[in-house]
């Protein structure tokens, strides 16, 4: 066969070919580029040497193994390790795709360069051009296969259990498997399940409400602060700015742990000092009505959180340019109007990514509900669901995967929270500076 | 001009009024911990509602060191969160590096990936992280957990510090590449030190994480030995027993070390903070 190559540019076609047929052949063969040629060629032939039990693996994924009555429980099939096994496989199968993508790319540059300048790179450029570019891969290959193994899997396990009957009591490994079931489980959770149907309703509702009430008491409970900070001008502002960013310093879990203590409805100092004071007669049910312990939530919530967004609204004021502030003095606004037509504006604007987010991690807040209710009070559907009158959507698949085991419910409810999710994060990613400037 | 020095003096004295409300909001439970850690009861029904009216004893951290496994829970979560740390400064910088100056296949639909993995809670595949751990041999061991962390740390941060290297400009690295200079040492000797700033927020922040996370180290750790802090704490005041007191002087000591840094580093916190919007 002839390995001379013409340098017209007209054999692309057939380089493209000899590329795809084996990894790094073009290049061994025609662009006498041994060293790309032989780092893609091995990593074929490895891929190929583990074939036989690839390809058995991902049998397992389908089937997720037969049961075995009969057999020693450490024998039998365990499903969830052929399901993690299968889906890091894939993830393995998917990186062995694009790396022959870029195999075949390469050869088919390698070769224009070629014909530009009409002779084969030496061993020692080659070298050299690929040390240039395992830099890049280099640098980026541990937060892939961390992320990959710790992120990206657990992801793809969960999207894949919500398509699974693996629950308490009957589907359990290691004694026995776990099925495809298709939609059911959604099926079950969106209507046909009356009770958890409902309990999901209610709980996702909650969650919503809470996210939204969490976020803007925080926001403007911040904000209100930071402003009367900046603009009443009293001698001492510095001081009160120092206490009040005390919630924030405190660790949630603590402050969390504490207010639940205080609140304790027969024993808490709170409901005593008020009792003590005559204010009240009878206790105050604080953590244990459900309508009640909501609106406690979100009130101690505020007590947490309102810190972070006075730091955030007084740093964007005092990164507002003072020049706008000067034209409009010079304008003859008024202290007031600067403020509303100026101040609150900008900083409306420049922190909405922020809101976002914060809204995006209320819904997820797990310490806040966990630690202060523990989802508790018990409402009427609580003995089959476990979900609580102030339990929010991961609340709930916490309980969900560590007491009752329905994990195939709980997949179901992280998909939920994820496809809510998803557009706000791709909403903030596209109003970043280096998205408009169209520079990724 | 009197009449609106006497509006003014009114506002001011409302502002006071608000203002001192809010502190004593703020401060109620603050003060009642603080009380509580040195009171001599043991459960929150014992302890006085006026804050330092049962007396003064230091018995509950004599106990915290002596009874309780206490200073090996501090070792563990300090051990854990410097691992993390160091860990994720490490690779969060490398890739940004890697996105904010190298031109590559795929990079768009891998920056956007970071932005999208980060908005999910990381606990929600914790039953698949179980698994992976136990495959890998990292279950209770504290290693398996910092894994889980840094993991859990480089979408976000990566896309964070890759922001801040963007506004770093590259006429520094042209500089050096026309010298002779290698990636790494470029990176190394010249974007690292320009973009300490971010760095050491990303430091503090993965720093201070994990000592107050609860859901992974339940999951992951179980012998006692591997306890961290917040498990701890949460058994001296979980639904089986109440012991507050113990509780308080636990959380006291650690929550005053944050409560200083974060009041020395107030001033340079609003800055970061403002500008971290502003570069929006």
């Amino acid at each position: 066969m002839k390995t001379i190559l013409l340098k017209d540019g007209s054999q692309e076609k057939k380089i493209e070919k000899f590329a795809c047929c084996f990894m790094g052949l073009s290049h061994l063969l025609f662009l006498k580029d041994y060293v790309k040629g032989l780092f893609f060629a091995l990593t074929e032939i490895v891929f190929l040497i583990f074939l036989p039990s690839i390809i058995k693996m991902l049998i397992n994924l389908v089937t997720l193994g037969s049961p075995m009555p009969n057999v020693p429980i450490k024998q039998r099939d365990n499903s969830i390790f052929m399901l993690i096994d299968g889906i890091i496989i894939l993830a393995v199968v998917a990186i062995f795709v694009i790396v022959y993508l870029l195999s075949v790319k390469s050869a088919k540059s390698d070769y224009k360069e070629y014909c530009r300048t009409g002779k084969y790179k030496s061993t020692k450029e080659s070298f050299s051009l690929v040390a240039g570019k395992s830099f890049p891969i280099l640098g980026l290959a541990p937060a892939v296969v961390m992320i990959c193994l710790f992120v990206i899997v657990p992801l793809l396990f969960s999207v894949c259990v919500a398509f699974t009957n693996y629950s308490s009591p009957s589907h359990i490994p290691p004694n026995n498997t776990v099925d495809w079931v298709g939609l059911q489980n959604f099926v079950e959770l969106f209507g046909s399940e009356a009770t958890w149907a409902s309990g999901f309703a209610r709980v996702a509702i909650w969650t919503l409400v809470w996210a939204l009430a969490a976020t803007v008491t925080c926001y403007f409970g911040g904000l209100i602060v930071a402003v009367m900070l900046k603009e009443s001008k009293i001698k001492i502002a510095p001081f009160f700015r120092v206490i009040f960013i005390l919630p924030y310093a405190v660790p949630s879990v603590v402050s969390m742990l504490v207010w639940k203590n205080l609140l304790n409805g027969s024993f808490g100092p709170i409901n005593r000092t008020l009792i003590q004071l005559g204010w009240i007669k009878d206790i105050i049910p604080w953590l244990s009505s459900p309508g009640l312990a909501q609106v406690v939530c979100v009130l101690v919530n505020l007590w947490a959180g309102f810190s972070y967004f006075m730091l955030l609204t007084m740093g964007t004021m005092t990164a507002v340019s003072q020049d706008l502030f000067e034209a409009a003095r010079i304008d003859g606004a008024s202290k007031f109007q600067v403020l509303r037509y100026i101040t609150l504006p900008l900083v409306l604007y420049q922190t909405m990514p922020l809101i976002i987010m914060s809204f995006t991690h209320n819904i997820n807040n797990f310490g806040a509900i966990f630690f202060l209710t523990g989802g508790n009070p018990t409402v009427a559907d609580s003995t089959t669901t476990m979900a609580g009158g102030t339990d929010i959507l991961v609340t709930w698949i916490y309980k969900l995967t560590i007491t009752l085991l329905k994990y195939n419910y709980a997949s179901v409810i992280a998909v939920v929270i994820f496809i809510v999710l998803a557009p706000f994060a791709i909403f903030n990613f596209r109003r970043t500076k280096a998205y408009k400037e169209g520079e990724v | 001009m009197r009449k609106y020095n006497a509006i003014d003096s009114i506002n001011k004295f409302i502002v006071y009024m608000i203002f001192i409300f809010i502190s004593f909001c703020v401060l109620y439970p603050l003060v009642f911990v603080v009380s509580a850690a040195f009171s001599p009861g043991n459960g929150i029904a014992s302890v006085n509602i006026v804050p330092f009216a049962d007396g003064f004893t230091v018995k509950h951290f004599l106990k915290l060191f002596t009874q309780t496994d206490y200073p090996k829970w501090f070792m563990n979560t300090l051990k854990i969160a410097i691992a993390t740390s160091a860990i994720t400064i490490l690779i969060s910088s490398l890739s940004a590096y890697v996105f904010s100056r190298f031109k590559f296949s795929f990079k768009k639909p891998m920056l956007m990936s970071l932005l999208i993995l980060q908005i999910f809670p990381s606990f929600v595949g914790m039953v698949a992280i179980y698994v992976i751990l136990l495959r890998i041999g990292g279950l209770d061991t504290l290693w398996g957990l910092v894994l889980v962390y840094v993991a859990g740390n480089i979408p976000y941060n990566t896309w964070m510090v890759k922001s801040y290297m963007d506004t770093i400009s590259k006429n520094l690295d042209e500089a050096a590449r026309i010298d002779g200079a290698s990636h790494f040492r470029i990176f190394s000797q010249i974007i690292f030190p320009v973009a300490k700033p971010i760095i050491t927020f990303l430091g503090i922040t993965s720093f201070t994480a994990p000592w107050m996370d609860y859901i992974f180290p339940k999951m992951v750790l179980r012998s006692p030995e591997n306890q961290t802090l917040a498990l701890g704490l949460f058994g001296f005041v979980s639904d089986k027993k109440n012991e507050f007191t113990t509780f308080a002087a636990g959380s006291l000591i650690v929550a005053i070390p944050f409560i200083i840094f974060f009041i020395l580093s107030q001033k340079t916190m609003i800055t970061s903070f403002g500008g971290a919007a502003v570069k929006e």
